[in-house]
């Protein structure tokens, strides 16, 4: 993916962008919000990563509104120091797509910059998602897998579909709670785990090959190959 | 604010009707004396003691140069030595 | 300073400055208006009816001189005339009468009003009168125009007007004297009055400016418009003060609680850099380590941010009204496999709907912290109950589990923030999921209490309740 990284404190742009690169993707960093408004503008990126306080007279709320106000779509990610509700709020009205406090575990931004770089396509909405012999028929709820039915809850299937839109990716426990829950809190303990165990028991009974593979410091991971 | 207070008695005392033009009386002389007391005489009750002394009184007054005082005593006795009307 | 207006020091000033002397002022310039108005009515209902008065009795003369005309003839009218004069004793009639050149037959006047004889054939004059050796007086005359040229004015004197007017000029004169007077005397009091009950507040906002929060304002027992400003000014203080608690307590979490973990990180790593030990397996689990601490320093710090955030009421801008019956079921949904997993069973209980209007982030941290601490101190195979019931407008949410409980004691501090009661220093924890809860309880206008459940006397286990403000209409 080519990804625009605008944050203006060097060192955190430094690590960002090394890690991303890393992770296979094309890096252009912008220090400010006036260049990086003039690049995200005058080139074309699949995914912007911005820092919600920028110098330059152009912060990262500005930014969004200006470029989503020109017809430019591209998926926006805000890094931010401002934690409260306000503020997370206030950046996803102004069009950001997803929104990561600072300080970020390295592996949460990128299993979100991923979620979002790839996502699904809005107007070809699948009916049937597939990951090895695993099937999921979002019309009739039902989940099979080597053709045998799996008795499965309505959050269990939930879960699953969010894991199965995002074969091959990481989800974060973070991730999986906003998405699959729809709560933004702290949830103490990993009550995230117990869920995803238990549905992997489910998928995996009798089954050699496990599905869900856990990511260590990350979160979890649904592919074919282990 | 202090000084509306004078400000309205002054246009109060201002907008009254002031005349617009000015008029002279006639200056009574002794002939006006003389008339009143002969107007005076004439009359039937200028007998009464009160009124007649009134009258004399005024025409006294006139010839000693105070003619408004007695024009003003004069007319006093002509109207005390009126016929009673009611 | 130079925002500050400059002062002038004069008691005139001060005076005139006052809002005690501005509102004196007006009152007596609302007062003296209305006496002006009140005296003006009088005015002309008396002045007007006199001039009245005055106009047809010598209209009537006027027409009976005219009559006597038409009858007797100019001699007749001459005798009339002066017999009228003649009986004047007050001096105050006019009249003349002149032939058709213009030459005075008869009457005390001089000459007739400039410009009178060109107008129509009977007309009404207002003028002046010049007396030899007393001041001008007022006249009304009234002109008649006698078939064959002759002119005929009949007037009078009008001093009563001008003596009214002296008088009710006067009059006035004296009754806005005595009402500046009194205006000048009630502003005095007036200003003293206000600043005689100004003066507390004025004094503890001073004191409070210099630095000390703790003065506040003393009321008196009138309960009138001043106690109810030194009322509110009271509670804007206390208001004041619980946030500045608020953000000491969040420099002291800082300070006293931070300080553990953030040592911890910095001591495990320091070690594995001092280590002679090459094993890089070491190394990464020594860092991996550190970063889990510093992770949990963080969680740490955004559960005191929010606490913060929380007991400012700055959250209640994400208010909405939504189900309870829906939070709570996705609580005990998430909450429950972590109950199933440890062989304990989670009992739920409500009746849907239970309409109210928060926030739903904040509530379902509130339940998922009860139910957290509910699972912690749970031995294996007990029993958790989460429960809810709608009490006329109170919500009354039910947490309870068959822990070790709280002693009184205990209950009395377990809001403070990180706060550990002795039995649950060994299970992990930070010690601010209760003061979070309590913060949130308050924010929602909630009440947070604890009982004893059913167990045996030394582990009876803990009952949380609190009760929240439930929402009339029902949520959209």
């Amino acid at each position: 993916m080519r990804i625009l990284l605008v944050e203006d404190d060097a060192e955190v742009g430094r690590f960002v962008k090394k890690g991303l690169q890393e992770a296979g993707h094309t890096v252009e960093h912008a220090a400010n919000g006036r260049d990086g408004l003039f690049m995200a503008a005058g080139e074309s990126f699949d995914l912007l990563v911005l820092d919600r306080m920028l110098p330059g007279g152009v912060d990262g709320v500005r930014l969004v509104e200006t470029l989503r106000g020109q017809g430019n779509h591209t998926p926006v990610l805000f890094l931010s120091a401002l934690g409260g509700v306000d503020e997370r709020v206030k950046g996803l009205k102004a069009g950001g797509d997803d929104y990561l406090v600072k300080p970020f575990a390295f592996a949460e931004l990128l299993a979100r910059v991923e979620a979002l770089g790839r996502r699904p396509a809005v107007d070809a909405p699948a009916t049937r998602l597939k990951v090895a012999d695993l099937e999921l028929d979002l019309l009739s709820r039902t989940v099979t897998r080597a053709g045998r039915k799996i008795d499965i809850q309505p959050r269990e299937f939930r879960l699953l579909e969010h894991l199965m839109r995002h074969a091959g990716q990481v989800v974060t426990r973070t991730m999986l709670l906003e998405k699959v829950w729809d709560y933004h809190f702290d949830p103490q303990t990993n009550v995230i785990d117990v869920h995803v165990s238990r549905l992997r028991q489910k998928l995996d009974k009798g089954q050699e090959k496990p599905l869900i593979h856990t990511v260590r410091n990350a979160g979890y991971m649904i592919r074919a190959e282990p | 604010m202090l000084l509306r207070l004078p400000c309205l008695l002054a246009l109060m005392v201002g907008a009254m009707p002031v005349a617009a033009t000015e008029l002279r009386l006639v200056a009574p002389g002794l002939a006006y004396c003389d008339e009143l007391s002969a107007r005076f005489a004439r009359l039937p009750a200028a007998r009464q003691e009160v009124a007649r002394d009134l009258a004399e009184e005024g025409s006294q007054l006139c010839h000693d140069g105070h003619v408004r005082t007695g024009v003003a005593k004069l007319r006093r006795a002509l109207r005390a030595a009126q016929p009673r009307q009611n | 300073m130079p925002h500050r207006r400059q002062q002038h020091p004069g008691p005139l000033w001060r005076l005139l400055s006052s809002a005690g002397f501005r509102f004196a002022t007006l009152f007596a310039a609302l007062f003296l208006a209305a006496g002006l108005g009140f005296a003006g009515v009088l005015w002309w209902g008396t002045a007007g009816t006199l001039e009245r008065q005055t106009d047809s009795a010598i209209r009537a003369d006027a027409q009976a001189l005219a009559e006597r005309w038409r009858e007797a003839g100019t001699d007749a009218v001459i005798e009339a005339i002066g017999e009228r004069l003649a009986l004047d004793a007050d001096g105050q009639a006019l009249y003349l009468l002149l032939d058709p050149r213009g030459q005075r037959l008869a009457g005390n006047l001089v000459s007739l009003p400039p410009g009178a004889g060109e107008g129509p054939a009977e007309s009404w004059h207002h003028l002046t009168l010049e007396h030899e050796d007393e001041a001008p007086g007022e006249a009304r005359l009234y002109l008649l125009e006698l078939p064959g040229g002759a002119t005929l004015a009949v007037g009078r004197e009008v001093s009563e007007k001008q003596r009214l007017r002296a008088l009710l000029t006067e009059g006035l004169a004296w009754a806005a004297g005595a009402a500046l007077l009194f205006a000048v005397l009630g502003a005095w009091l007036m200003r003293r009055a206000l600043e005689r009950r100004l003066t507390p507040a004025v004094a503890t906002a001073a004191l409070i400016a210099g630095g000390d929060l703790s003065p506040r304002v003393p009321l008196s027992a009138h309960d009138d418009e001043f106690d109810r400003l030194g009322a509110s000014m009271n509670t804007m203080l206390d208001r004041i003060a619980h946030l500045m608690d608020g953000v000491r307590g969040v420099s002291d979490a800082i300070a006293h609680d931070l300080r553990t973990p953030i040592a911890r990180a910095r001591n495990g790593l320091e070690e594995a850099l001092l280590s002679e030990d090459e094993d890089p397996a070491a190394l990464r689990g020594a860092i991996e380590r550190g970063i889990a601490d510093l992770d949990n320093v963080t969680r740490v710090f955004q559960a005191v941010l929010r606490i913060a955030e929380v007991e400012a009421g700055a959250r209640r801008a994400a208010f909405a009204p939504l189900d309870l019956a829906l939070l709570l079921a996705d609580a005990a949904e998430l909450y429950g496999a972590s109950a199933e997993a440890r062989g304990q069973t989670l009992h739920t209980g409500w009746t849907a709907p239970l309409n109210l209007t928060g926030d739903r982030d904040l509530l379902l941290q509130v339940v998922a912290n009860l139910l957290d601490n509910a699972v912690k101190f749970t031995p294996p195979g007990g029993n958790i109950t989460l429960s809810a019931a709608r009490d006329h407008d109170q919500l009354i949410i039910r947490v309870a589990d068959e822990g070790p409980g709280l002693t009184l004691a205990d209950r009395e501090r377990v809001g403070e923030r990180f706060f550990r009661a002795d039995q649950a220093r060994t299970t992990p924890g930070s010690g601010l999921g209760l003061s979070l809860v309590r913060a949130v309880v308050q924010l929602h206008g909630g009440v947070l209490w604890f009982e004893n459940g059913d167990g045996p006397p030394d582990f009876p286990g803990l009952v949380v309740l609190f009760r929240l403000p439930a929402a009339a209409a029902p949520a959209v």
